[in-house]
């Protein structure tokens, strides 16, 4: 079972010109979402769509990394879904290296943090499922 | 008793079910067995059996007098759903970042 997301995607761009793209608001809206983002820890803030993220910036390296927690609907349903994005980029000769890697998903990663219990847990189910598909 | 309408996140949220599950990924087995795991009264494993029931994690088979939990496919499904819809969000929220990147090398 997939328990985090991982993206890496190259830019001709330097990472100074892709940190603006990840840092100021209303280019982020551009190909993101509203926010009202600020490269400051600890700072709060919201991507607002019809399923809002409410965020807190947790590391901010100029250029270099930058991370925020991710939780969805927590008006509703508390620290249920929990994670967390981090951005990390890498100079290049010809550009930039933009790597997202999504995790930290509460709950899920410490449930999965049972890597043997659960290995065992998921084979068998899909040994349960193959058997009825025959 | 107060309607139960957690989401698979809060159903897994909690440690003791995370537990129950684990060990019925092993093997089926009977509430009172499980019950006798936990230090926690017979209707406070029942709620947490009844809870993970509802969201999808164990079917209940009543074999004689016992009641049988095993562990099941749809909490789990509902679970990786949540990461496939991320993982395809920043898909497209990716590319869009290319596209713009990529048209405005182009206009210099």
């Amino acid at each position: 079972m997939q328990k985090e997301i991982k993206k890496t995607k190259h830019f001709s761009q330097s990472p100074e010109e892709v940190w603006e793209y990840l840092t100021q608001p209303a280019l982020i809206e551009q190909w993101l979402m509203k926010n009202d983002f600020q490269p400051v820890v600890g700072h709060k803030f919201q991507f607002t769509c019809s399923d809002t993220a409410y965020c807190e910036v947790l590391e901010v390296e100029p250029c270099t990394r930058l991370s925020y927690s991710w939780q969805k609907n927590s008006a509703k349903s508390g620290q249920s879904m929990n994670s967390i994005v981090v951005w990390t980029l890498i100079r290049k000769e010809n550009g930039t290296e933009l790597q997202l890697v999504h995790n930290g998903f509460t709950a899920l990663e410490d449930l999965l943090a049972h890597e043997n219990g659960w290995n065992t847990c998921f084979a068998k189910l899909e040994e349960q499922i193959s058997t009825v598909k025959k | 008793m107060i309607a139960q309408t957690l989401d698979v996140f809060q159903v897994v949220a909690d440690p003791s079910r995370r537990q129950m599950m684990q060990m019925l990924s092993k093997e089926s087995m009977t509430i009172n067995a499980l019950a006798e795991n936990f230090d926690m009264s017979r209707p406070a494993v029942s709620k947490h059996i009844k809870i993970m029931y509802t969201a999808g994690f164990i079917s209940i088979t009543d074999i004689g007098r016992e009641r049988h939990c095993t562990l099941k496919q749809d909490g789990f499904n509902e679970l990786q759903e949540f990461i496939n819809y991320f993982d395809k969000f920043w898909d497209s929220k990716l590319n869009k970042l290319e596209t713009l990147l990529n048209n405005k090398a182009k206009k210099k």
